[in-house]
């Protein structure tokens, strides 16, 4: 039998359902929309994305958040097709998480 | 090329207290002045700014886009059911074809396919994608945290009766339960059953009836609007 | 629903959803991996996913069919009813005549 991806969860085990509505978060609603903008403009497409996601590793996946995953798979798509630096992008977002602003574009 | 083009975040969206499910409001979003910035939201806005100055998308195309996303909520896809529980040949046609039967009530559907699945008194269903977070976004919005979670990818599939009771919702064992995982191309909503004691009620009655979590099963359409 | 004609497969054909073994990106679940169901619906047909994921896109599409199971079949300690069944999509080289 093939190995299972990590986003295959089909039938194992899991506890309760988690009931509350979380609110999404204003940030979160604009990096979907970036999300989609990025298909839309073909940059990648959406089973590149999955795939992105199936790489993580099953640590990375078990402890990511829906959103998190979205980021996370989104960039390392965009590093992988070279559009988008990894270290550039740390440096950034050190820089915007020390001067705590939501002005972020240079 | 000037890439000083500052964001502003004036958009206030809705904010809702509610815990419960709240047939037609629209997915809650707030400004975040009040919520620290934490590392997701620097991550993304690294990302942000880093894509818009290589040009490789604008802040105006950002802005475009978050306006189509907003269209998409959970009363459209009530609307598409009131209309079916008053008229059999609009229902017909869901049931062929949603996404065609969508556009007749003005609603855009831009997924590939988006079929409809009618609960009958034989047979109730289910919605989830295992594999990831499929759901028709463009006709209802943001999915709720829980159709995400990996708690019901994993077990929607395996023991849909006891994620069904964690709902509040039992079906005896002459009613089939049929689980639906949308793993591929085609998108789904739940067209349920019409209550009884509803008749006499407007199209617009109807459809406050029909809350998001109808619409993939995991309940069922109210009595009364209130 | 697309309106193309289905190949290969119609209503009612039992099928078996074999395990192809296939590594990297793929959309057949494992929990029904070399299980039988019968043919629900002709979906039409679709790019394949497996080639997509890795940038190679524009190429043949393929038949998409969603095929139903019989839960008790799927998990040897289900517990609902008999007649408790699940669907799902699944491209047509997953596919063999049962």
């Amino acid at each position: 039998m093939a190995e299972r991806l990590i986003t295959d969860v089909g039938g194992l085990p899991a506890d309760e359902v988690p009931r509350q509505e979380v609110p999404q978060l204003f940030w979160e609603k604009h990096m979907i929309a970036m999300f989609n903008v990025l298909w839309s403009k073909g940059v990648f497409n959406l089973d590149e994305f999955r795939r992105a996601v199936e790489q993580m590793t099953p640590k990375e996946y078990k402890e990511s958040s829906f959103y998190g995953r979205r980021l996370d798979g989104m960039t390392n798509l965009l590093v992988e097709k070279g559009l988008v630096d990894r270290d550039e992008l740390a440096a950034r977002t050190e820089q915007i998480v020390r001067e705590g602003t939501r002005d972020h574009v240079r | 090329m000037d890439h000083s083009d500052h964001e502003h975040d004036h958009d206030h969206g809705h904010h809702h207290d509610h815990g419960h499910d709240h047939a037609h409001a629209p997915h809650p979003t707030r400004e975040d002045d009040d919520v620290a910035l934490s590392h997701g939201e620097a991550k993304f806005l690294a990302l942000k700014g880093l894509l818009i100055e290589k040009g490789i998308l604008t802040a105006d195309d950002i802005r475009r886009r978050l306006e189509i996303n907003d269209r998409g909520t959970p009363h459209q896809g009530a609307r598409m059911v009131a209309r079916a529980w008053l008229d059999p040949a609009f229902k017909a046609r869901m049931l062929t074809n949603a996404k065609t039967a969508a556009r007749e009530l003005s609603i855009e559907v831009t997924e590939a396919e988006l079929m409809a699945i009618e609960n009958t008194p034989d047979c109730h269903n289910l919605i989830v994608c295992t594999l990831c977070s499929c759901y028709p976004r463009s006709l209802l919005g943001e999915p709720p945290a829980w159709y995400v979670s990996k708690a019901y990818r994993s077990r929607a599939v395996r023991e849909p009766r006891k994620v069904l009771r964690e709902f509040g919702l039992s079906f005896p064992d002459s009613v089939e339960v049929r689980v639906h995982d949308s793993n591929a191309d085609l998108r789904y909503i739940v067209l349920p059953m019409r209550p009884a004691g509803t008749d006499g009620l407007s199209e617009a009655d109807l459809a406050a009836l029909v809350s998001r979590d109808c619409l993939v099963g995991a309940a069922l359409p109210g009595r009364s609007a209130t | 629903m697309s309106g193309e004609p289905a190949h290969g497969y119609a209503l009612g054909d039992r099928v078996r959803i074999v395990d192809l073994g296939k590594p990297g990106h793929v959309r057949t679940p494992l929990y029904v991996r070399d299980k039988v169901g019968v043919i629900d619906h002709c979906c039409g047909s679709f790019e394949n996913p497996e080639n997509r994921a890795y940038g190679r896109v524009g190429r043949e599409r393929i038949p998409l069919y969603r095929v139903r199971l019989k839960q008790r079949e799927l998990w040897p300690d289900y517990e609902g009813a008999e007649d408790d069944s699940l669907v799902l999509e699944i491209y047509h080289h997953w596919l063999r005549p049962a």
